[in-house]
């Protein structure tokens, strides 16, 4: 007796399609799982077995083989339980399930079905290889209908499925039966919150519009982290496919909340220094995995004390900085990972923090300080357009009330419609913040006085070229958030105010 | 004993070459120091020309930075032979000013030549050594070791008619070096700087033991007689720097950068967000402005802090 349940697993970040043939034989009660299966796979024998005879069916007292196919594909995680009991039940009743069906889901051993990461991306995946039906947990139903047209049923228990099956009960579809939390709210700073800084506040606002890379230099206190946080807040709300996009990502690596739909506030993500480069770009155990760079795909990176994470972790940052995505090669076969962001680096001016500080002399020698800079190398330094000093703020300002600080809501315009200017002009191409120097030819073009401006620092303050292509990239950007189809000199003034110290 | 005891090709001038205490080449002023070193290694050609030394701390400030290279630039537009130690901060500022001006710089090293110290020095060096000459006492391979550096510095003020303090700690090298300058007879004089700053304290004890307080180089020059040629040479142009500095000192002509700079220190940065709040600016117009400055040469920015630029 043979039946057959369509499932799927993720790879990297993609669905792979993977069917469970269960068989029922003559011969020594067993149960057996080939195909290619992690220990998380081995030990669902027990799960789904208990789970079967807790939920009024009857696990069958003969020999059960399960396949996993394509069997030469490595496979792991506990996503197959559902689909495992349901072949397996259906071959012992010999009844045949539709072959357009899927089923995704872990079981609990009293025959609760468990939420799964990854539920988006495999929905798409076997919609489009043509499933028509959708047994999924309760709490992955949302998920799995932003990706696919096709009917999506919650299944809470196996017992549902008995009552379904044989007395014809209708599966719910969607709503939560178990008290899953929705979504909380993002914990998002708006800019109202944070007091005076109007400096630092401008090179945020240019950031969101142009996904400029910024640095925050300032001492210990003086705000950096809390500027950070409100860059998301003025950033443009994702539109739908970068929604899925995120919403899939979130959910590969588990961090969808149960019953959580499409996410359409950029993420945030702010690693620790001490992480590895693994867990920063992806990587990590045989199989690839997306890192932090990738969670914040579409969203903000910030790393607090960039100068204090590993030297191998910054250089690994190269390669999404430039091309907004990266290859992870691992033992199990290779993936492309997303990992376009905007970087938010913070950083003290010196080893003591103190350097350039009106009220403390800084102890550190120029070969300390020297050293300190070098721990961010020209490469990485090169992809930050924007550097600006955080000075540390007077308790007074603290104390005073924020009367006509803007809110992020009043910012976001500006942005959406610097953004907007942007893919008037490159439908396709980049934003302003990723603008290489032939592109920059093209779309940054300077009025006279402008351009004289901008010959007269190159000279002065001997800007290497790509600190020109900055400064323009920049000056591009803020032109976009005034509405000017050329850059002035007043917008080339400004943009020179971020460049890096010198 | 006969010198020269080594010289590779003996053109007079380019190359390494040893002279000796008893060599007619020894500078004559260092000669009559009670301790003179018993030979000199020689990097380049060593002037004739008469010099003075400008030292101060390796942490210098922007200030003392600044001070030091236009000090030193317009002495050696004067003909003066700028000493230095060639060390971090203000040396080093001190020997860059002097080889944008018209005459040679001389580098007093406390180690051997075929090491020089700090290690990014060594372009600097090799391009003092092209038209003056970076000499010690040491042997080669001597190592960088603290008791040799105050040994070298009575070469420093041993080569000078007179030492310049810029920046200066309690208990510091470059006190040390004032002080031997005393001891040798030499004349000693102090930039000043903020009573705030620790760098200054050092410095301003000496003038109040009687060094000479210096705001120009004529200050320097005035102490010696025999420089009234320099001096005439300095005059000429120290008035064309004042009138160019008035014109400075007093700001941009443009109202609304005048606004700016008038609430600009010379010494102590402003941030950017200060200047908006004061001016009640918007920060974008503020940045625009203080562009427009820096580009005139009117201020010194650094992403976010800026200060009066002083010329000279």
């Amino acid at each position: 007796m043979l039946a057959r349940a369509l499932s799927g697993t993720v790879f990297g970040l993609d669905g792979v399609r993977v069917e469970v043939e269960a068989d029922i034989a003559d011969g020594l009660p067993g149960f057996h799982i080939v195909g290619l299966g992690d220990r998380a796979l081995q030990e669902a024998r027990e799960r789904v077995k208990i789970a079967i005879n807790n939920s009024g069916f009857q696990f069958p007292g003969r020999k059960v083989t399960i396949n996993l196919a394509p069997a030469q594909l490595p496979k792991e995680g506990s996503g197959f339980d559902l689909a495992m009991a349901a072949a397996i039940v259906n071959a012992g009743e010999d009844r045949g399930l539709p072959a357009d069906a899927a089923w995704l889901g872990e079981l609990a051993l009293d025959g609760t079905v468990r939420a799964i990461r990854g539920t988006l991306a495999i929905v798409a995946h076997l919609d489009r290889l043509g499933a028509r039906r959708f047994y999924v947990p309760t709490a992955n139903v949302a998920e799995a209908r932003i990706a696919t047209g096709a009917p999506v049923l919650g299944v809470n228990h196996l017992r549902d499925l008995k009552a379904h099956w044989e007395d014809g009960v209708p599966l719910g579809t969607g709503a939560l039966t178990e008290a899953a939390a929705p979504p909380p709210p993002v914990p998002s700073v708006d800019l109202a919150e944070v007091h005076g800084q109007p400096y630092a506040k401008r090179a945020l606002e240019v950031a969101a519009a142009g996904a400029h890379h910024l640095l925050l230099v300032g001492p210990p206190g003086a705000g950096k982290t809390l500027l950070a946080r409100a860059l998301p807040g003025i950033l443009p709300p994702l539109n739908r496919p970068e929604a899925v996009e995120v919403t899939s990502i979130a959910s590969c690596v588990g961090m969808l909340p149960a019953g959580a739909g499409l996410l359409e506030v950029p993420p945030f993500r702010a690693p620790h220094h001490t992480i590895s480069p693994a867990a920063l770009v992806g990587g990590g155990g045989a199989a690839p995995r997306p890192g932090e760079v990738t969670r914040a795909h579409r969203g903000v990176l910030f790393m607090d004390e960039i100068t204090e994470f590993r030297r191998d972790a910054l250089e690994s940052l190269r390669q999404p900085l430039e091309e907004g995505r990266l290859a992870v090669v691992r033992s199990r076969g290779h993936a492309v990972l997303p990992g376009r962001f905007i970087l938010v680096a913070a950083a003290n001016p010196c080893p003591c923090g103190f350097a350039g500080d009106p009220r403390r002399l800084c102890e550190c020698t120029p070969l300390e300080r020297q050293r300190y800079r070098a721990r961010l190398s020209g490469p990485i330094r090169d992809r930050i357009d924007l550097q600006v000093l955080v000075p540390r703020q007077p308790a007074g300002e603290l104390l005073r009330a924020n009367l006509n600080a803007e809110g992020s809501a009043a910012v976001r315009e500006r942005v959406v419609g610097a953004r907007r200017r942007q893919q008037e002009r490159r439908p396709h191409g980049p934003l302003n913040g990723a603008l290489t120097g032939p592109q920059l030819r093209r779309d940054a073009v300077l009025d006279a006085v402008g351009q004289a401006l901008v010959e007269t620092a190159a000279e002065r303050l001997q800007l290497s070229g790509r600190a020109v292509h900055r400064v323009l990239r920049v000056a591009r950007t803020i032109a976009d958030l005034e509405e000017c189809a050329n850059i002035a000199q007043g917008h080339v003034a400004e943009a020179l105010q971020y460049r890096e110290s010198g | 004993m006969k010198a020269p005891t080594l010289t590779l090709p003996r053109q007079r001038g380019r190359g390494i070459s040893v002279v000796a205490l008893d060599n007619p080449d020894y500078p004559e002023r260092l000669r009559q120091i009670h301790d003179p070193p018993a030979r000199l290694y020689i990097n380049g050609r060593l002037p004739s020309e008469p010099m003075i030394a400008i030292v101060g701390s390796r942490h210098a400030t922007p200030y003392g930075r600044r001070t030091a290279h236009r000090l030193a630039r317009d002495l050696s537009d004067a003909g003066v032979v700028v000493v230095s130690g060639l060390a971090r901060g203000i040396d080093a500022a001190a020997h860059r000013g002097a080889l944008e001006g018209k005459s040679p710089t001389v580098a007093v090293m406390a180690t051997g030549l075929d090491r020089v110290y700090p290690p990014e020095h060594a372009e600097l060096a090799q391009a003092i050594a092209v038209s003056g000459a970076v000499i010690t006492e040491a042997e080669n391979g001597t190592l960088p070791l603290p008791a040799r550096f105050p040994v070298r510095n009575r070469i420093i003020s041993g080569l000078s008619l007179g030492v310049v303090v810029v920046e200066a700690a309690q208990r510091s090298g470059a006190l040390i070096t004032a002080r031997m300058a005393a001891e040798q007879g030499r004349e000693v004089f102090c930039v000043p700087g903020s009573i705030e700053n620790p760098l200054a304290i050092g410095g301003h004890q000496l003038i109040k033991d009687g060094a000479t307080l210096v705001q120009t180089v004529e200050d320097v020059l005035d102490e010696f007689p025999d420089l009234a040629r320099a001096r005439a040479r300095a005059q000429a142009r120290v008035r064309a720097h004042t009138r160019a500095r008035t014109r400075a000192d007093s700001g941009p002509q443009e109202p609304e950068l005048l606004a700016v700079w008038e609430l600009l220190d010379w010494v102590e940065p402003r941030h950017h967000d200060d200047l908006a709040a004061t001016m009640n600016l918007d920060i974008k117009e503020v940045s625009r402005r203080l562009t427009l400055l820096e580009m005139s040469g009117y201020i010194i920015g650094d992403c976010g802090a800026v200060t009066r630029c002083p010329r000279a």
